[in-house]
């Protein structure tokens, strides 16, 4: 009984539009009180939940992101992409793919990367005889790939949402390879749309504007440098790593770029402040509802379904990506991760799949829900920028979603994909 | 003359979050330099930071309630006629504000059951990890109140730094 109350109060409060994170609050009170238990416990779970040293990488990672895309260091990868791509057929758009993936890099955001890399190419594409929907998913979809990279803070949500149970540098190895993926099937999808569109191609600036073009972006990318080689050699920790990254970020935009005003910075720092509280009240309040979920045995009892269905593991690995897509298109990124892990993780760890890889499985699925309505938050800011209805784009997009489902699928049934790196570096 | 107040509170909220974290990243890189040039890690800057992060947060977190920055699902308040419309948005804020004033209360008893008990390191009471939750709960009551009043008056809550 109290356990329908938690899922039916949920269910209805977000239906109604109450934000996830009060829902879940309101939810996990009620059941509470239903229990007959002081709901300080409830609030003590909270707080416990907001405390690990690791969390603070979190308005870090978000910081850095910012000052990055408003400190003109997108304007110089885009140049870098543009000559390296320029010359291929639709060669704006395998651009948009390369300039959004090195970007994502650098933010670690999808939502940044659209920002910023739309802002610039979206209408550039657009001037350039190129399609607004085909501008808007390219863009969209080659941004998603900032989720996977090590400057994710959402790495850093699901290290908090396994309870301590992956190691951040094992999961920021693990994204590696399944981030290039993600762009190979971009690309693909890409050039597909171009040579049945009938894109143009450019001509190729020559390789001295490559290296030229390289030379002035190479300081922004060095920030994912600065994070990997900093955990790995064991010199820094996340949290550290990503102190360091803030510091990268202001002296290139401040000094090297000279692109940051005081009134950018501090704009930027706000939306730090404002995007953390409401990541960390998730993380807090989730930490609220998975004492309830552990209290019910929920992960077990949705254990027991799945295994009704099938004992097979990739059947069970199939309805779990199609759960977390579903759940997805519904929920903020941060609060899909929160309250799925904990439910899911056990079921696929008991199946054979490392907790590694459930995380990147977990991240690809949310940047789907990204681009899919009814809350696609990356989706409708390309269509904002595009100038362009949600529809429209939905109509054309199933090249694009193939490619990232490829990668879904590959990263899912073929562990290589995800843990060869981490095992290769970390043994 | 309630609406002015809320947007100065929140503002104020910003700008010492902003503050905060400036303090934040200083602590989290003296930790650095502290251990690698100073050689003398300073012990109470992780702890120091995991409670800063808190203030810092909670404000934030308080503020995105006025300047509408969490996010939630509003497919069927698009959908729902304009009557029905504004009574669930008052509905919404409503629960919010009730959560606000819960969370208040009980992380104000928490902080007063932990009074005497010191956090290692830093040496301060344990009440100042569930001081800002009772803050920021009283605040997340505050802003709703703001959304309740701008309802009835048919006017929209401006965010307060944009």
């Amino acid at each position: 009984m109290a356990l329908t109350i938690l899922c039916v109060s949920f269910t209805l409060l977000l239906l109604l539009g109450v934000p996830v994170a009060f829902s879940i609050g309101l939810s996990s009170l009620a059941t509470l009180l239903f229990e007959g238990l002081p709901l300080a416990v409830g609030f003590q779970q909270m707080i416990s939940g907001m405390n690990p040293f690791s969390f603070l990488a979190i308005p870090f990672f978000i910081f850095a992101g910012e000052i990055m895309m408003y400190g003109g260091i997108a304007d110089k990868i885009v140049d870098f992409a543009k000559s390296l791509a320029g010359h291929v057929r639709g060669g704006l758009g395998m651009s948009n793919v390369l300039a959004c993936t090195l970007f994502g890099g650098v933010s670690g955001s999808p939502v940044a990367d659209v920002s910023a890399m739309g802002a610039v190419l979206i209408p550039q594409m657009k001037k350039e005889g190129y399609d607004a929907d085909y501008a808007v998913n390219v863009t969209t979809h080659a941004s998603l790939v900032g989720a996977l990279m090590p400057t994710s803070h959402n790495l850093i949500i699901f290290a908090l949402a396994a309870s301590g149970k992956v190691s951040i540098a094992a999961l920021i190895l693990a994204g590696i390879v399944p981030a290039l993926v993600l762009t190979i099937c971009n690309l693909v999808a890409a050039y597909a749309v171009a040579v049945k569109r009938g894109y143009p191609s450019g001509t190729f600036p020559g390789w001295s504007v490559v290296g030229y073009s390289f030379a002035q972006s190479l300081p922004g990318l060095f920030v994912v440098v600065i994070i990997i080689t900093g955990i790995l050699s064991g010199a820094f920790t996340a949290t550290e790593s990503a102190s360091v990254a803030v510091l990268w970020a202001l002296f290139l935009a401040t000094i090297v770029y000279k692109k940051l005003t005081r009134e950018q910075l501090l704009k930027a720092a706000a939306k730090a402040v404002k995007s953390t509280g409401a990541v960390l009240l998730l993380i807090g309040i989730s930490s609220m509802f998975g004492y309830l979920i552990g209290l019910y045995g929920v992960a077990e009892l949705t254990g027991k379904m799945l295994s009704s269905i099938s004992s097979t593991p990739w059947v069970i690995f199939l309805c779990v990506n199609i759960i977390l897509f579903v759940l997805g298109t519904f929920l903020d990124m941060a609060a899909t991760i929160l309250i799925c892990t904990p439910i899911f993780l056990p079921i696929c760890q008991q199946m054979g799949m490392s907790t590694e890889q459930f995380g990147i499985v977990m991240l690809i699925n949310c940047a789907l829900g990204l681009n899919t309505p009814p809350v696609g938050t990356t989706q409708f800011i390309g269509c904002t920028i595009g100038e362009i209805s949600v529809g429209t784009v939905m109509k054309t997009i199933w090249p694009f979603y193939g490619g990232l489902i490829a990668a879904l699928m590959l990263v899912t049934y073929v562990p290589a994909f995800s843990m060869w790196l981490p095992n290769l570096i970390l043994n | 003359m309630y609406t002015r107040f809320c947007a100065a509170l929140a503002r104020l909220c910003l700008k010492v979050g902003v503050g905060g974290l400036m303090l934040l990243i200083a602590a989290v890189l003296y930790q650095v330099i502290g251990r690698y040039i100073l050689n003398d890690t300073p012990t109470w800057a992780e702890s120091g930071a995991v409670l800063l992060v808190l203030y810092v947060t909670m404000l934030g977190m308080a503020v995105g309630v006025r300047d509408a920055g969490h996010i939630g699902l509003e497919s069927l308040l698009v959908l729902a006629p304009e009557a029905l419309r504004l009574k669930m948005e008052l509905l919404i804020h409503a629960l919010v504000l009730g959560f606000g004033l819960i969370m208040a209360y009980n992380c104000a008893v928490l902080a007063q059951s932990v009074w005497n008990y010191k956090i290692p390191t830093l040496g301060l009471s344990e009440a100042f990890k569930y001081a800002p939750p009772a803050m920021a709960g009283a605040l997340i009551a505050l802003f709703s109140l703001e959304h309740i009043i701008a309802l009835l008056r048919g006017e929209e809550v401006q965010p307060s730094w944009h």
